[in-house]
């Protein structure tokens, strides 16, 4: 109720300094159209935004294929999804709409959510974007994707495809834009002109792509901008807990306990909620997984869980990973 | 150890496909409040009801081989051609059948005009859009196969001439060490022309059209100045004997499609896709047997005909200045 309250006041005082903008931005930006000026409305928005969503699109090319990205700092940084990068420290030539190619080289990222993250190494002013901030995009949204399917083509240029946002977790959110091979990498935007994902997977069905969500960037952004790589080799060889979780609100939840684990001899149980790891907050399951791949097994780590509303801290020494 | 991480990718995959979302507290949106739901093609309004009635299906032995655009009252239809050979039934939304008699055909726009045999002189008629202001990121729509609901998307990309491609045969070519001089066949691509015309692996190609062949760029170059669809007699060198065989010749793109993961994700796409003087491309989620069909903006008005389906996303529409005046000089003539 109290939360109620705070909405309706919120919004109050917001129509009171934005006035008739609070209405018509919710036509075009979640809502359902009813008719023709609804739809027209979501129409010029597109238009209105897509030259300059455009601009920051570039075209990613190494020895084994070629993607899509997009600039989002002056600077040069380019998110991408990590199986365009492949590896950490390679160099590799990206693209701007008209042609120019610059070099680059490829940072972090992450081979279970597929972010990645590349930088152009020359120095300039690059035409760049703004990424949306974390837990803002929701399903229902529209939301349409630019990329370079088929790699760069000069003549045909820049693909647009508008769609919804359709589903949204930790690690993935999924929209009707449709894809195709090339897109990988490139972004996907609300009609606020901002970066909310970038494109993964195609799915068997047109109308289900895989992106991921701009979050998975937020939460392990330095991780990413410093160069480093979560692979699977890494999960497989490097410390092992032995928790699988759910993301909360309070952190993350233990769902269960693999039998013989470091997790299991240290005494977690299922319920638990470990809210940081070594002093770093743990926002999602992939930021776990992240920061248990940077240790070896055999290293200890301390790790922070509520359990019946008491705070416990506990040092684990961490395991290898089971073969089967 | 790359079986672990296919194991892992495989996981991986399957999760997001086969509902791993619905486990965490997210809710997917409802199907008909998605881009191409009933809710969203409902507020299309009467351009919705307008490009189902102006559009009719064409069959063959009763089946769907392209879509039709009616151009005149009297019950005039323009398709694209090569979709719809052998058409011989045409059915309105009303559910009506009709059948058809071919008037002409333009080889350049891959258009074919058609005339449904009834008195009849009030069919819905679409409304060309020809000054094709159309920029991108502009909605679209046509009717879905069934005549009754629509798919939307939106155009994109620049409106631009599609090049000629000539036609293949379907083999990967190496260079041959043997005494025999020739080129050699390397690969066979499978259901391809020569693959269909019985050309093998390890054939060394002598002659095409009594012309000698002495390397891959000699042997491209008259293969590349054909057609498809035209034939060509190939001299072959298959360990001892020497074999005379005719090959049809194929699509280019059609052919190393077999090759592209993107186009082997694709289902069947229009088998002439190429060689169109002016295209507008969208992302209308449509099949090749819905070629043919008109496109129309939000407003009702046609700007275009659906002409090439390329992939598993994308389609070419002619933009309406084409059709409009190739078949101006016909239409204007009926009373």
């Amino acid at each position: 109720m109290n939360r109620f309250f705070l909405h309706a006041l919120i919004l109050f005082v917001s129509s009171l300094l934005l006035g008739a903008d609070v209405v018509s931005e919710k036509k075009w930006f979640s809502e359902t159209p009813q008719n023709h000026d609804d739809l027209k409305a979501i129409q010029d928005r597109l238009k209105l935004i897509l030259s300059g969503a455009k601009k920051s699109l570039v075209a990613i090319e190494s020895e084994d294929g070629a993607g899509s990205g997009v600039i989002i700092s002056e600077d040069g940084l380019v998110l991408t999804a990590a199986h365009v990068i492949g590896e950490t420290g390679k160099k590799m030539k990206v693209r701007l709409p008209n042609g120019k190619s610059l070099p680059a080289v490829s940072l972090g990222g992450s081979e279970i959510s597929d972010a990645g993250m590349l930088k152009i190494t020359k120095k300039g002013k690059w035409p760049h974007v703004q990424i949306e901030k974390m837990n803002s995009s929701k399903v229902g949204d529209w939301c349409f994707a630019i990329g370079h399917p088929g790699g760069f083509d000069k003549e045909r240029g820049i693909i647009v495809r508008l769609g919804r946002v359709i589903g949204k977790t930790e690690d993935t959110l999924q929209s009707d834009s449709r894809l195709l091979g090339g897109d990988s990498g490139g972004p996907l935007f609300n009609l606020n002109g901002k970066v909310i994902a970038i494109h993964s997977r195609i799915s068997k069905e047109a109308d289900q792509n895989f992106h991921v969500p701009i979050e998975c960037f937020h939460i392990n952004w330095k991780f990413y901008k410093e160069g480093k790589l979560l692979t699977f080799d890494k999960i497989e060889k490097k410390g092992f807990l032995g928790v699988s979780c759910q993301a909360t609100e309070e952190g993350l939840k233990i769902l269960n306990v693999v039998e013989g684990s470091s997790a299991q001899k240290t005494g977690l149980q299922k319920d638990d909620i470990l809210f940081s790891l070594d002093g770093e907050k743990l926002d999602s399951r992939e930021e776990l997984t992240i920061l248990i791949s940077e240790k070896s097994p055999n290293d200890a780590v301390t790790i922070e869980f509520r359990r019946d509303k008491k705070q416990i801290s506990l040092q684990v020494i961490l395991g290898v990973r089971p073969s089967e | 150890m790359k079986t672990f991480h296919q194991i892992i990718l495989a996981l991986l995959y399957a999760f997001n496909l086969y509902g791993y979302t619905d486990n965490n507290n997210s809710e997917l949106l409802i199907a008909s409040e998605r881009l191409n739901g009933s809710s969203i093609q409902h507020a299309f309004g009467s351009s919705k009801e307008l490009a189902t009635q102006a559009t009719v299906r064409l069959l063959r032995n009763n089946k769907l081989i392209a879509l039709g655009t009616i151009v005149h009252s009297s019950g005039y239809v323009l398709t694209k051609a090569s979709s719809c050979v052998g058409a011989r039934e045409a059915e309105t939304s009303d559910g009506e059948k009709y059948l058809l008699k071919i008037k002409k055909r333009y080889e350049e726009t891959d258009l074919a005009l058609y005339k449904l045999i009834t008195d009849k002189n009030s069919f819905q008629v679409i409304n060309w859009d020809v000054d094709c202001n159309t920029t991108e990121g502009s909605w679209v729509l046509a009717a879905h196969t069934n005549l009754k609901e629509i798919r939307i998307g939106v155009t994109s990309g620049t409106p631009r001439k599609i090049g000629r491609e000539g036609g293949v045969m379907g083999v990967l070519l190496t260079t041959d060490t043997s005494p025999v001089k020739g080129v050699k066949i390397s690969e066979v691509v499978p259901q391809a022309a020569a693959y269909r015309a019985g050309l093998l692996e390890g054939d060394i190609i002598t002659e095409i059209d009594n012309r000698r062949v002495k390397n891959q760029d000699s042997l491209i170059k008259i293969i590349g100045k054909k057609d498809p669809g035209d034939v060509v007699r190939v001299k072959v060198s298959r360990k001892t004997e020497i074999k005379k065989i005719l090959v049809t010749l194929g699509h280019r793109s059609v052919t190393f499609d077999l090759f592209n993961r993107n186009l082997q994700m694709s289902g069947p796409v229009s088998k002439r896709k190429d060689n169109f003087e002016m295209i507008i491309q969208h992302d209308l989620p449509i099949s090749k047997e819905s070629m043919g069909g008109p496109l129309f903006n939000l407003d009702g008005k046609c700007i275009g005909i659906n002409i090439a389906r390329v992939d598993r996303v994308s389609t070419y529409a002619l933009p309406a200045y084409l059709p409009s005046k190739v078949t101006s000089l016909f239409l204007e003539k009926l009373p």
